[in-house]
């Protein structure tokens, strides 16, 4: 059978003022029909030019150059404007990674829908409302009649990706191109969203391109990958293959940055893998391979000749003159005693670091009575903060509050990290924010380093600030972008009066120093910096004043693969380092397990687990967190594939009149009558302080168990 | 929706109160005596006439009272006496207004026209000849100043090519329907100077949506560059635009002030400019109330059509 699309020799430039982008430099791609194509890579290797080519919406200054694409037996390179026309929307559909943005504000989603039946298969009005309807409940829109008539801001983001999705879909392409579809979703939306895509493509039978940055996404749904690299597919092979023995060492370093690869216990030093420095700068590509300047297996030649695309087998290419893995296919075998460069790292690392090693042994009970022997240094206790709810343009009128942390109890030891993790909207930014003293509780008390923070003095307070610092996911809009960093960084020390400008700027100098940058760099602005770069100096801020914890909210959620790896090792370094407490916040599971000693899982403004950071990622007891494991895709095939649990159902309830009893109730699959009356406390499961609140839990608790101070004061509070 | 129409309102009110008081406060300011300051000097020889006026405006009272007082007669659609012209003002404003709404109506109306479709032209056709072309057409007559072009169009069009007569029509408010040819260079004078403004708008909210990834989505479905500007496009960039014009009354108002003026055309604008010369200030203050009450108008108009526009507006809260 012919292949459905066949790109050969892919050119696309994208001409600026000064320069010209060679995005897409010589792609081939092949997708059969009814296949699920996954191309990966980080972010301006050519994937979204790709999609977009394929579709002709390159843009401005976009042009195909060079090659073909051949499109159900036609070359739509050629085609004229009104032939592509009648190519997109009809036989190709497309759906973008920003469901809010990608939508027509001001137009029902009906019409919307509608559009594209009215311009390809002649409908009126009518009809196309009709079709409407029908796609609307194909994609798991409740009660689709009467929500044709709604505006996308009326819905919330989930249904928008899923209107996004009937739109696409309503005409019937042969092709769907998905570009980051879920990026913009919180996990347990964007399972839901990939359940339904891999439901509609069987049911369909409809081809579909998934792009994404994502390797976990990759690994459950496509069954084939492309990984792209400064504009060209450097491996191509089925799913299973390509994770079991990548050839290409762009691939096999992907792998090897991702935290869920990791398996040493938490708390043991590891280490990412880092791909040094950035890819190349696409107006000026380096001659030979592309990838040499980050290649750790590199040699002279790679640099002069392009390595051309090599067959392994049939279906497994790559470009590359030193291919790593394993010619045969019974890598997998191989894989497993063969120490890798990472696990090689590792090993060094964790011999160096002997003494710092055993995390857990001197860290027995995380929420009981703080006799470790480092000793607490954060302890949060019935923390509760409401925001109001306020309607009328002039006069405020509360009409309700919003209860975005409720009664929430736990403890950071010393020098150790504690992950906070939950959807957006379960409260977890707040506590960061409370605990940094951005916010105001309404009740409950913080305690940092043995001193309760609502009885400071003013001057404490400023003392205190200093101790505790918050870094931000996006570091660059933090900053004044008119300052350089060496004014930027100087400032918290000038506003806290510490030493002379000579001190101040050895102090700089020293921190630029640990964060691995350059001295030069103060001399810049922060709109000169990368990404990582920027997430560099972020931390720099942070730790100028030399605090004792940092709270650090989504601090790589933005970053690529390789360059997040880059700022968690750096993370853990500066840990080992200087001592630090993290309060490390995410939505991102295995980032979070990861790095953290204790994980702490919040849902809809209540703690409903915390413990040991391996206790509950591999023994979850909450109904949710085994629910939010199951939803985080990992970045395994046979893991993805095997998974049975539908990850956790329906979306989040409003925090404004959160469900009575159980907070999570609504979406539990366990729930009984009793969820509803009384609230779980939280109570231990094992002795090492692993507690979680659920009447149904998912094993019962341990025998020496017992019942720490915290849980009680929680039954005691807890049940309104 | 209709809760925020009632909210509107009323703050609307409110700000007509605030004006009124502030045009209180300024008849108050004028130096000397009130009453010879608004009656002229030759009241001065007729104490009769300022004890009558006093008595009226119940300047013998405290201030307040005359507030009130004078408040009443502002309901009342009394806005004093222009002895100036020896005419109530309000019969005066009745006259005159009518004229000003029509020149104003119509040239904005025509600035739109015009305005709308070349702002969107230029926005596809961004740094192109004709785009720079344009820009450069509307900041000349956004700069010139308005008794400029009017000059001009006089010289050009009424005396060199006889096209249009050089002033406006001086009848009543049907002559501006009969004597159209002498309507026409007013019209277009302050069409100039409004169309440089709304296509500029035009032309910047049509390129802030022409990026927009809904736009992206609609070519994706497989829309024809027509129909995504039409449909898609248009609409969106329109919801600034519909404010502009509310906001922009006396802007326009002023715009329309020196036409009327360079084109001798006897509307509200004109007796303006006729009553600063002549220290007529009944008829001034009257006027101000006119304009400062048809610009709280102008943006209760331009929030409602927002909200008729925007569907978010329009439904944030229910
Ligand atoms: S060709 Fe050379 S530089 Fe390129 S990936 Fe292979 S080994 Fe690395
Ligand atoms: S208490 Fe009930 S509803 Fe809540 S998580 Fe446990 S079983 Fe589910």
């Amino acid at each position: 059978m012919a292949p459905l699309l066949e790109i050969k020799d892919l050119h696309t430039e994208i001409r600026l003022r000064r320069s010209t982008v060679h995005a897409i430099d010589g792609v081939n791609l092949t997708v059969e029909p009814g296949e699920c194509l996954g191309i990966v890579g980080e972010s301006g290797c050519g994937k979204t030019m790709t999609a977009l080519s394929v579709m002709r919406l390159l843009p401005n200054g976009g042009h195909i150059t060079g090659g073909s694409i051949v499109l159900d037996g036609q070359d739509i390179t050629n085609l004229d404007d009104e032939a592509m026309q009648d190519v997109r929307g009809n036989l190709v559909g497309m759906i973008f990674q920003d469901p809010m943005t990608s939508l027509n504000p001001t137009m029902t989603i009906g019409d919307q829908i509608a559009e594209s039946v009215r311009l390809h298969r002649g409908a009126d009005k009518q009809a196309g409302l009709e079709r409407a309807v029908e796609v609307l409940g194909l994609v798991g829109m409740p009660k689709p009649a009467e929500r044709i008539g709604n505006f996308p801001h009326q819905l919330s983001g989930g249904m928008r990706q899923r209107v996004m999705i009937a739109m696409a879909l309503a005409c019937e392409p042969k092709l769907l191109i998905a570009d980051e579809p879920t990026t913009a979703l919180d996990v347990t939306i964007q399972k839901q969203i990939l359940e339904l895509l891999d439901n509609l493509r069987q049911r369909l039978g409809m081809a579909v391109i998934l792009v994404t940055h994502d390797l976990g996404v990759i690994a459950g749904r496509a069954d084939r990958v492309a990984v792209m690299y400064a504009g060209r597919v450097v491996e191509t092979t089925d799913t299973t293959t390509l994770f079991a023995n990548p050839r290409h060492p762009y691939t096999q370093a992907l792998f090897e940055a991702l935290p869920d690869k990791i398996v040493e216990p938490a708390g043991v030093a590891k280490r990412l893998y880092n791909i040094p420095g950035q890819p190349p700068d696409l107006t000026s590509p380096p001659q030979g391979c592309k990838f040499a300047a980050r290649c750790r297996y590199a040699q002279d030649s790679c640099r002069e000749t392009e390595p051309d695309l090599t067959y392994d087998v049939a279906l497994h290419e790559y470009r590359c003159f030193f291919p790593v893995g394993e010619a045969a296919l019974d890598a997998p075998a191989q894989d497993a005693d063969a120490p890798t460069v990472a696990a090689a790292e590792a090993e060094a690392e964790a011999e160096a670091t002997e003494g710092a090693v055993p995390v857990l042994a001197t860290a027995p009970s995380v929420a009981g009575d703080g006799a470790t022997p480092n000793g607490t240094l954060l302890k949060v206790e019935h923390l509760i903060k409401d925001f109001p709810v306020t309607a009328g343009a002039i006069l405020q009128r509360r009409v309700g509050s919003v209860s975005a942390v409720a009664d929430v109890s736990f403890e950071v030891p010393r020098g150790k990290t504690f992950g906070m993790v939950g959807e957006s909207g379960c409260g977890k930014t707040t506590i960061g924010r409370l605990i940094v003293g951005l916010e105001k509780a309404n009740a409950g008390s913080i305690t940092f380093d043995g001193q309760d923070l609502a009885k400071l003095s003013n001057r404490g307070r400023r003392q205190h600030s200093g101790k505790i610092q918050l870094m931000f996911q996006d570091s660059y809009a933090s900053m004044d972008p008119r300052m350089r960093v060496a004014t930027i960084l100087r400032e918290p020390l000038v506003i806290q009066k510490q030493g002379s400008r000579r001190d101040q700027e050895k102090r700089i100098a020293a921190i630029m120093n640990e964060v691995g940058l350059p001295q030069a760099a103060l001399e810049r602005y922060p709109h000169e910096f990368s990404g990582g770069q920027r997430q560099r100096l972020g931390l720099a801020r942070a730790l100028v004043l030399r605090p004792s914890m940092i709270v650090a909210d989504e601090p790589v959620s933005a970053l690529d693969v390789s360059i997040q790896a880059q700022i968690l090792n750096l993370m853990l370094d500066l840990q080992k380092d200087n001592g630090l407490t993290y309060l490390f916040i995410s939505h991102d599971l295995s980032v979070v397990r990861y790095l953290s000693d204790i994980i702490g899982v919040m849902y809809l403004g209540k703690l409903v687990e915390v413990g040991p950071a391996d206790d509950v990622y591999f023994g979850p007891v909450h109904p949710y967190t085994k629910g939010l494991i199951d939803t985080v895709p990992v970045a395994d095939p046979l893991l993805e594939r095997a998974k049975e649990s539908q990850g956790v159902m329906g979306e989040l309830p409003s925090a404004v009149a959160p469900p009575s009893g159980c907070r999570f109730r609504t979406r539990c699959p366990l729930a009984q009558d009793i969820c509803a009356e009384q609230e779980p406390p939280l109570r231990p499961f094992t002795a090492k302080g692993h507690l979680a609140a659920c009447h149904f839990p998912l094993r019962e608790p341990e025998a020496d168990a017992g019942a720490p101070a915290v849980a009680e004061k929680t039954t005691a509070s807890g049940g309104q | 929706m209709i809760a925020f129409f009632v909210r509107r309102l009323l703050q609307a009110v409110v700000v007509i109160l605030l004006v009124t008081m502030i045009t209180f406060a300024l008849l108050r300011a004028i130096p000397g005596n009130v009453a010879i300051a608004i009656l002229g000097p030759t009241a001065y020889r007729n104490p009769a006439t300022i004890a009558q006026f006093d008595a009226t405006y119940g300047f013998n009272k405290p201030w307040f009272d005359q507030y009130f007082l004078w408040l009443g007669h502002l309901a009342q659609g009394n806005l004093g006496y222009s002895w100036k012209l020896n005419q109530s003002v309000a019969s005066l404003l009745g006259n005159r207004l009518p004229k000003t709404v029509i020149l104003v109506g119509i040239s904005t109306i025509i600035a739109l026209i015009v305005a709308i479709p070349i702002g969107v032209y230029q926005a596809v056709r961004r740094n192109k000849a004709a785009d720079y072309t344009f820009t450069a057409l509307s900041f000349l007559f956004y700069a010139a100043p308005t008794f400029f072009v009017g000059t001009v169009m006089i010289l050009v069009f009424a005396d060199e090519l006889h096209l249009f007569g050089p002033e406006g029509p001086q009848g009543g408010l049907v002559s501006d329907f009969t004597d159209w040819k002498d309507l026409t260079l007013p019209v277009v004078t302050l069409a100039l100077v409004t169309f440089a403004l709304f296509s500029r708008y035009m032309r910047s909210s049509t390129l802030d949506n022409i990026t927009e990834d809904y736009v992206r989505t609609a070519r994706a479905k497989g829309a024809s560059e027509r129909r995504v500007l039409i449909r898609h496009v248009l609409r969106n960039s329109l919801i600034p635009i519909a404010t502009l014009v509310g906001l922009n009354i006396p802007l326009i108002v002023s715009g329309a002030l020196i036409t009327e003026s360079v084109f001798n055309y006897p509307g509200m604008g004109y007796l303006f400019f006729q009553a600063a010369q002549q220290q007529d200030y009944p008829t001034l203050l009257g006027v101000l109330i006119v304009v400062a009450i048809a610009t709280v108008i102008g943006s209760l108009v331009a929030d409602i059509a927002y909200a008729v526009l925007d569907p978010r507006v329009r439904y944030v809260s229910s």
